[in-house]
């Protein structure tokens, strides 16, 4: 893995900059997102503000300013260029147009420009120590909130919002085969649970990775059942669970170096890794001696060590996606381009790729990966596999 | 002890203490309650004897004169109230704002105060 080299002007890259890749991968995406949706055309001109900042004569120049300081942030995080000072002025600009006007106010807003600044202020001596505080403080008061109102305990919140609000279909169609409110009230219930355990489990380490887990399936969850972002929230939180991934040391790809449609990949893939993660090895060089994997699983499956932990087949290809930062700017852009009103594109994007990623999908993606491995030599005109991939597989 | 937790720390202080004060006040700023509340509203608004428009009264107050709002009602009404209060101190403002939250029987709230 690159470590000490020069920040690259390349977007997709993260290494070489103060910031860890993890946190770095939060300022970005929360940057490319509030980019892509043209969230510069929001900022305010002072109006009701929260500090007494109206009284400035200049407002529209206030407004302006705030515009180009944020454009210019934005563009200077992607490209990797004072990573820590940009991240801290984009999310101070919009911090302040947050209390600079009432009507600009949101919870979204807000999230995003303390995440940036949070995110600029990282240092390793407490690592990502204020960034899970302010997760579990998010859901901490978002739950507690829920909990102590009367339209929450009673389901009326939820029973006005999906039915006749948003006219979701599940729920309308669900609600009326159960006694009054009993599905609101479930929703309601489980919504303020989660949030609470969320708070709870964000701050106890042994069950923060089930806590980033549970907080992808929420939002994702949430998205699904409304078809929106909730304007910046989604972008934010989840990238926000990127911050506390360890991004490994060492990701070696042990594959088949006389495979031709491997080779291939290799060679594509290295293309789209522009951080250099991993570092794809023939196993046939004995690259995979060191841990101990058996030749002819070797020959059967691909295998990748991250940090010495061994995954084999559909597991190792979706370790190579998961630790590429460029893959989540790409995921992000794929979100956040499309107009408001692509509601069906975003919950199939989602759908597809919790589906692809969460364990429980394991079964079916290691289906088509024996397939897509029994027939490999037809993929590919550049040479064929040697080795008999034809018997059952084996991993450790 | 590096300058960086200070801001930091700050940022975090200041929403804990948010959270707890919005236990005593109807307005739900900065305590982290995103769409708890569905506020559908319409506001008819009468400025030296002259009914406004939508368009003015967007322009007036940054709300649309018919909308929904997922913050808080006081957060509607708030804008309304200040707007008044703090840009139009001389005007004759009479602002009828009728209001159903998360679907309950319609309210009401109108200025000045009655």
């Amino acid at each position: 893995m690159a470590a000490a080299v020069a920040a690259s002007w390349n977007p997709l890259r993260m290494s070489g900059t103060p910031l860890p890749i993890p946190v770095l991968l939060l300022a970005k995406l929360v940057a490319l997102s509030l980019l892509l949706t043209n969230h510069q055309r929001l900022l305010p001109d002072p109006f009701l503000p929260f500090i007494p900042i109206d009284a400035l004569a200049f407002s529209k120049a206030f407004q302006w300013t705030m515009k180009a300081v944020f454009i210019a942030a934005a563009i200077a995080l992607l490209f990797n260029r004072a990573v820590r000072l940009s991240a801290l002025v984009l999310g101070s600009t919009i911090l302040l147009a947050v209390v600079s006007s009432k009507a600009y106010y949101g919870n979204n807003k807000t999230m995003c420009g303390i995440a940036l600044v949070l995110a600029g202020l990282w240092e390793p001596k407490l690592g990502t120590a204020f960034l899970r505080l302010q997760f579990a403080l998010v859901y901490f008061g978002a739950g507690l909130n829920k909990l102590l109102d009367p339209d929450w305990q009673t389901g009326q919140f939820f029973h006005h919002w999906a039915g006749s609000r948003l006219q979701q279909p599940v729920y309308l169609t669900l609600s009326p085969l159960l006694p009054d409110l009993a599905l609101a009230k479930l929703f309601c219930y489980s919504t303020i649970a989660i949030e609470l355990a969320l708070a709870v489990m964000l701050l106890y380490r042994p069950a923060l990775p089930w806590a980033l887990w549970l907080n992808v399936l929420f939002q994702a969850s949430l998205l699904e059942f409304t078809g929106t972002t909730f304007t910046m929230f989604f972008y934010v939180m989840e990238a926000m669970v990127l911050a506390f991934v360890t991004w490994p040391r060492e990701l070696l790809v042990l594959f088949d170096g006389d495979c031709g449609i491997c080779n291939d990949i290799r060679r594509w893939w290295g293309r789209m890794d522009f951080d250099r993660v991993s570092d794809w090895q023939p196993f046939q060089r004995g690259a995979g001696d060191r841990f101990g994997i058996a030749r002819e699983a070797l020959e059967q499956r691909v295998h990748v060590a991250v940090d010495g932990r061994i995954y084999a087949g559909f597991r190792a290809c979706k370790m190579v996606l998961l630790y590429n930062p460029a893959m989540y700017l790409v995921l992000a852009a794929l979100i956040a381009l499309p107009p408001e009103s692509w509601r069906t594109w975003r919950r199939l994007l989602v759908a597809g790729v919790m589906a692809f990623f969460f364990p429980a999908f394991n079964f079916v993606g290691e289906l088509v990966y024996n397939w897509v491995a029994r027939n490999r030599y037809r993929f590919s005109n550049q040479g064929a596999c040697t080795v008999d991939i034809s018997r059952g597989t084996q991993s450790r | 002890m590096n300058w960086r937790w200070v801001p930091a720390a700050a940022l975090l202080l200041f929403q804990m203490g948010a959270i707890l004060y919005a236990r005593t006040v109807p307005s739900r700023y900065f305590c982290w309650a995103p769409f708890d509340m569905q506020t559908e509203y319409t506001a008819d608004v009468t400025v030296n004897g002259r009914e406004l428009t939508a368009r003015e009264i967007q322009q007036r107050y940054r709300r649309p004169k018919k909308g929904v709002d997922n913050r808080s009602v006081q957060h509607v009404i708030d804008m309304f109230e200040q707007t008044e209060r703090r840009y139009h101190g001389g005007d004759d403002t009479r602002i009828t704002l009728r209001y159903r939250v998360n679907g309950h029987r319609p309210g009401e709230w109108q200025w000045p105060p009655r």
